[in-house]
């Protein structure tokens, strides 16, 4: 019977290439999408899975409000990890890990230097939570003592070539020698702490022994023991935070935890389980960028639409095209068939068409793969291996072909062979209803998509043309500015004497998002923790303001005439109405150091600068104060229009003389900025992409929908047109119940659309607003496109010649 | 007037070629009722169909009302269809989704006939031909006497110069297939042209000239005084 039903199912795809053609090539890339965001998925939601006991462990977050400022951190004070492991037997292991930022790095005897962009100093118990194996050393007491580090084969590599790199040492920043005591596995891709290939022993750094309850910067993991609740373990926080932290702020503030909170101030630490960092978690201090579990969601969705869609492109031709299964059904039927027959026979087509299209489905997208993972900034591999994959994709197959074909299947089966084989078949019936509302879901998500599209791409404008309040446009950064050492500044000035220079200056701040922390100052007189103030503070030089072109709203800026200004402070607008002063100019305030090694120090403020975006777009703009200080991160030159490239040429000669053996890297200031957005173009990119693919598949069952309505209606356009109707005419007729679908699923899309797109422009502290026309513009664009696709067919009909159409009866 | 001559018509399919017309000379004039009979095959529906310029002929000249339509595009033809002729078919050929007042009413909505003289002249049509009462029926509901009566009320309801009507009572018994000749005689005798395609002697009957068709040649013609 089997055999039957396959050899009947071929026939008819060969016999209705038209249709199977539509079917199949719909269903095809509707699957090849699907495939591709589902491997988009897995990888996201793969992250730091590949550890041992990944589900035990986890990382502490720290809530704080102190100074009028909320902090979401990932990181937490120094001895909390030993203290918890003390104190607490739930605790099988702790580790911490300080980041040190970036580095550049050379072998002892060579005089070039590589730059490291991440460099973290690690607890020796490093191993104990991440099993990364060692190459060489032991793990257990590689990163024991001082001056001691941990490389990744990569950097064993890059460094030593097929040298032995174990006994050997690395110079850092041209100043701290470690020794390599182990060589470890790359940390797979898959995991938030990919970016470590070099790990300094923590017992070289001292602030890891501060015993410093207030001061916040290290990544703090925990490996739990098995069978502990991470919820009955984070109570415990509670307890140490009263027995410990309480004794920080009576020491350094003065204060009780009962008067902290009352004042509305607060720390609170939390768990989060490893497995849950990459999507889940978008705090201060992280130590990579992580995903987005929104995105994923998203994708989700869109995957399982743009399916949807394709099987409703199978169900409809199905549907649509009954009346020319119908006689057979009426035959078989005639002759015998029970009803389970024809289902089994209409499944087995149903399914031997979506294996076809897995088939063309799986070369698509693994030939479009590359595509993909440009688009999606990722290196997705092709699991061809993989058992499950080819599971999945035989379910796959399996599930599309049976939901796809099932309604059809009973549909069909269902006919009267007397009615059928009179050649009576009623054709707007249920199935009507249901191709009609099948068709305005299709649109809908396509109207959706579009929407979507828009909205993000005019966020993106908004973001690219917003007036910043400072110059970021035509301002080239020369990076690693404390490679010049003394001559930092010598290099600055001479480099601002260069043709086509405007201004130059030297500073390790510049107004472009980067992970930076706050200071807290305090009022003059007022050193009451309720009266603290958060802010950035920046230190700069005396050219900053004017090479960067920020307004001064009050006061004045840095001048060397004064030499008391090495004790001014410039704030922003947003400092100046948070200390609340009405004239701020003269007032003095104090950076409360935490550390009670430090002291204090006391600024007068000089002037207040107008606000100026200095952090993404999504966030409002915080407290800033700008001091005099030596800072020689960078150097930020800003141009003349004109011939850049024979400026940077100049930069770099002055460079290689003044710093020989340093690399030098320069960026443009508009380049950074963009890269904060990257992900935002990135999903922008990714919704126009399958939008257009929605809309493609969409179209594919519109237009043989239309065709076959042109071919039910032939007899009537008929006498239509023998009565006088014209081509438009008809066109317009054909084409108007369509227009209707079209219609009705821009006004159910719209509204969701809405939706979605405002939840999603809420991530942005300053956004567009969504305007009418982004709909009305979205909804004409679906209209014309359903036009196009179902004009040519109408027309096609339209011109037929009366006689033919009279004949088909 | 209709005037063709020497009037072709082949149809080519891969395989064969059929001439169903082969050289048709023939004149109709104004106000005049004309039978066209033959054996089936004959080719009496292929010249129904080029006089009701459904279609083109292959060769040969026909000018209706003095414009040469014989190469004209069906775009072209539709515009001289229109308000022009007037069609009745044997298999009624209505709208199975309009209702006898929208059947009626469709020719004058293409002609775009303002709504009041729309309804007025609908309204006589469907008086005319008795069918006011059942002008909210849908064609289904009908017997095959009362839907060829709508059909002619919509053939009618333009007042068309010149009504073609292929066997209109092939599918009617003889009481209705009556009523309907009648109803024919009756717009004849107001002025309107009338070509009839019938196998019926009888019907035949009713018009002034007989034109016998035989594979595809006019062999016989015969005028009934």
């Amino acid at each position: 019977m089997l055999k039957n039903y396959l050899k009947i199912a071929w026939r008819n795809i060969r016999k209705q290439k038209f249709y199977s053609f539509l079917n199949i090539f719909g269903l095809s890339l509707g699957l090849a999408s699907c495939l591709l965001i589902t491997l988009y998925v897995v990888d996201e939601l793969s992250f730091d899975r590949s550890f041992d006991h990944a589900d035990r462990i986890y990382r502490v977050n720290s809530d704080i409000r102190f100074g009028g400022a909320d902090m979401k951190l990932a990181v937490a004070p120094d001895p909390l990890a030993f203290t918890m492991m003390k104190d607490y037997p739930q605790v099988e292991a702790a580790t911490r890990l300080r980041e040190d930022g970036s580095a550049l790095v050379r072998r002892n005897g060579s005089t070039e230097n590589l730059k490291e962009e991440l460099v973290a100093y690690a607890d020796s118990t490093f191993f104990k939570v991440f099993s990364v194996p060692l190459v060489s050393g032991d793990a257990r007491t590689a990163l024991t003592n001082p001056n001691t580090m941990v490389i990744s084969e990569r950097d064993a590599k890059k460094y030593f070539g097929s040298e032995n790199p174990m006994g050997k040492t690395l110079l850092l920043d041209n100043e701290r020698t470690f020794t390599i005591t182990g060589v470890m596995k790359n940390i797979p891709d898959h995991s938030h702490l990919s970016d470590l290939h070099m790990m300094l022993s923590m017992s070289t750094n001292p602030d890891s022994r501060d015993n410093n309850w207030g001061s916040h910067n290290f990544l703090t993991y925990f490996l739990l023991k098995e069978g502990v609740d991470q919820a009955s373990f984070e109570k415990h926080f509670d307890t140490v935070i009263e027995k410990y932290t309480s004794l920080w702020v009576r020491q350094i503030m003065n204060a009780t935890m009962a008067e902290m909170r009352k004042s509305g101030s607060y720390i609170k630490y939390s768990l989060i389980p490893l497995t849950d960092i990459h999507l889940h978690s978008d705090r201060s201090a992280e130590i990579s960028t992580n995903g987005n579990v929104q995105y994923v969601y998203i994708f989700g969705v869109v995957a399982i639409f743009l399916l949807g869609i394709a099987c409703v492109n199978f169900m409809n031709l199905a549907t649509a095209r009954s009346a020319n299964r119908a006689k057979e059904v009426g035959v078989r039927k005639a002759l015998g068939s029970k009803r389970s027959y024809l289902v089994g026979q209409f499944l087995t087509e149903a399914v031997m068409l979506s294996f076809l299209s897995l088939i063309f489905g799986i070369i698509l997208a693994y030939a479009t793969l590359p595509l993909f993972n440009n688009l999606a900034s990722k290196q997705i591999i092709f699991p061809f291996g993989s058992g499950i994959f080819w599971a999945i994709a035989v379910l796959t197959g399996i599930c599309v072909g049976l939901l796809a074909g099932s309604y059809p299947a009973f549909f069909l089966s269902a006919f009267k062979p007397l009615t059928v084989l009179r050649g009576a078949i009623e054709h707007n019936g249920k199935g009507g209803y249901l191709r009609n509302s099948l068709v305005v879901f299709q649109f809908m998500v396509s109207v959706m998509l579009i929407i979507g599209t828009g909205v993000i791409y005019n966020q993106l404008n908004y973001i690219q043309t917003k007036k910043l309040g400072f110059e970021k446009d035509q301002v080239l950064i020369v990076k690693n500015a404390y490679a010049l050492d003394t001559k930092a500044r010598a290099f600055k000035d001479e480099v601002a004497q260069m043709p086509n220079v405007k201004r130059s200056t030297l500073s390790s701040f510049l107004p472009t998002p980067s992970s930076r922390t706050d200071n807290t100052f305090f009022p003059q007189g007022q050193l009451q923790q309720d009266k603290g103030i958060n802010m950035q503070k920046w230190a700069v030089d005396y050219d900053y303001i004017k090479t960067l072109n920020l307004k001064m709203k009050l006061g004045r800026a840095f001048q060397k005439d004064f030499p008391s200004d090495s004790s001014g402070i410039i704030i922003n607008e947003t400092a100046a109405k948070i200390l609340g002063y009405a004239n701020p100019i003269g007032k003095q305030i104090y950076d409360f150091e935490f550390n009670s090694n430090k002291k204090d120090k006391t600024y007068t403020i000089l002037g207040v600068v107008s606000n100026f975006h200095f952090e993404s777009l999504r966030k409002n703009i915080g407290a800033l104060s700008l001091t005099l200080q030596p800072s020689y991160g960078l150097v930020a030159i800003s141009l003349e229009g004109g011939n850049y490239i024979n400026t940077i040429n100049q930069v770099q000669a002055l460079w290689k003389q003044m710093a020989p053996g340093q690399p030098f890297n320069y960026r443009f200031m508009d380049e950074d900025f963009d890269n904060v957005y990257r992900s935002e173009q990135r999903i922008g990119q990714i919704f126009i992409t399958f939008a257009v693919i929605s809309i493609l598949i969409g179209c594919l069952g519109l237009f043989g929908l239309s065709a076959y309505t042109a071919e039910r209606r032939t007899k009537e356009i008929g006498v239509r047109k023998v009565l006088g109707a014209s081509v438009s005419n008809i066109v317009a007729l054909l084409s108007k119940d369509f227009l209707k679908l079209v219609l009705l699923s821009i006004v159910i899309g719209s509204p969701i659309a809405w939706y979605g797109m405002n939840t999603w422009l809420k991530e942005f502290a300053y956004h567009i607003d969504i305007a009418w026309w982004m709909f009305a513009l979205a909804g004409l664009l679906a209209i014309v496109i359903a036009l196009l696709t179902v004009s040519f067919q109408s027309i096609k009909a339209a011109l037929m010649n009366p006689v033919k159409s009279l004949k088909s009866e | 007037m209709i005037k063709i001559a020497n009037m072709h018509k082949v149809f080519s399919t891969e395989e064969v070629e059929t001439t169903a017309l082969n050289g048709i000379d023939m004149d109709v004039r104004d106000g005049e009722f004309v039978a066209i009979m033959g054996p089936s095959g004959c080719g009496k529906s292929t010249l129904l169909n080029i006089l009701g310029l459904l279609d083109n002929p292959s060769e040969g000249s026909y000018e209706f009302y003095g414009t040469e339509v014989a190469k004209m595009s069906e775009r072209q033809r539709a515009q001289i269809r229109k308000g022009n002729i007037g069609f009745v078919f044997q298999s009624f050929n209505l709208i199975d989704e309009l209702t006898v007042y929208e059947n009626v009413e469709l020719p004058l909505l293409y002609l775009k006939t303002p709504p009041a003289e729309r309804k007025e002249k609908v309204e006589a049509a469907l008086t005319r031909m008795n069918m006011m009462h059942r002008r909210n029926h849908f064609p289904q509901q009908l017997s095959g006497g009362q839907q060829q009566r709508t059909a002619i009320a919509r053939a009618v309801v333009a007042t068309p110069k010149t009504i073609l009507a292929d066997e209109p009572t092939g599918n009617l018994d003889s009481k209705n297939g009556e009523e309907v000749m009648n109803l024919l005689s009756q717009l004849n005798a107001a002025g309107t042209t009338i070509l009839m395609v019938t196998h019926s002697p009888y019907d035949a009957g009713f018009a002034h000239r007989i034109v016998n068709l035989f594979d595809g040649k006019i062999v016989t013609e015969k005028v009934h005084v």
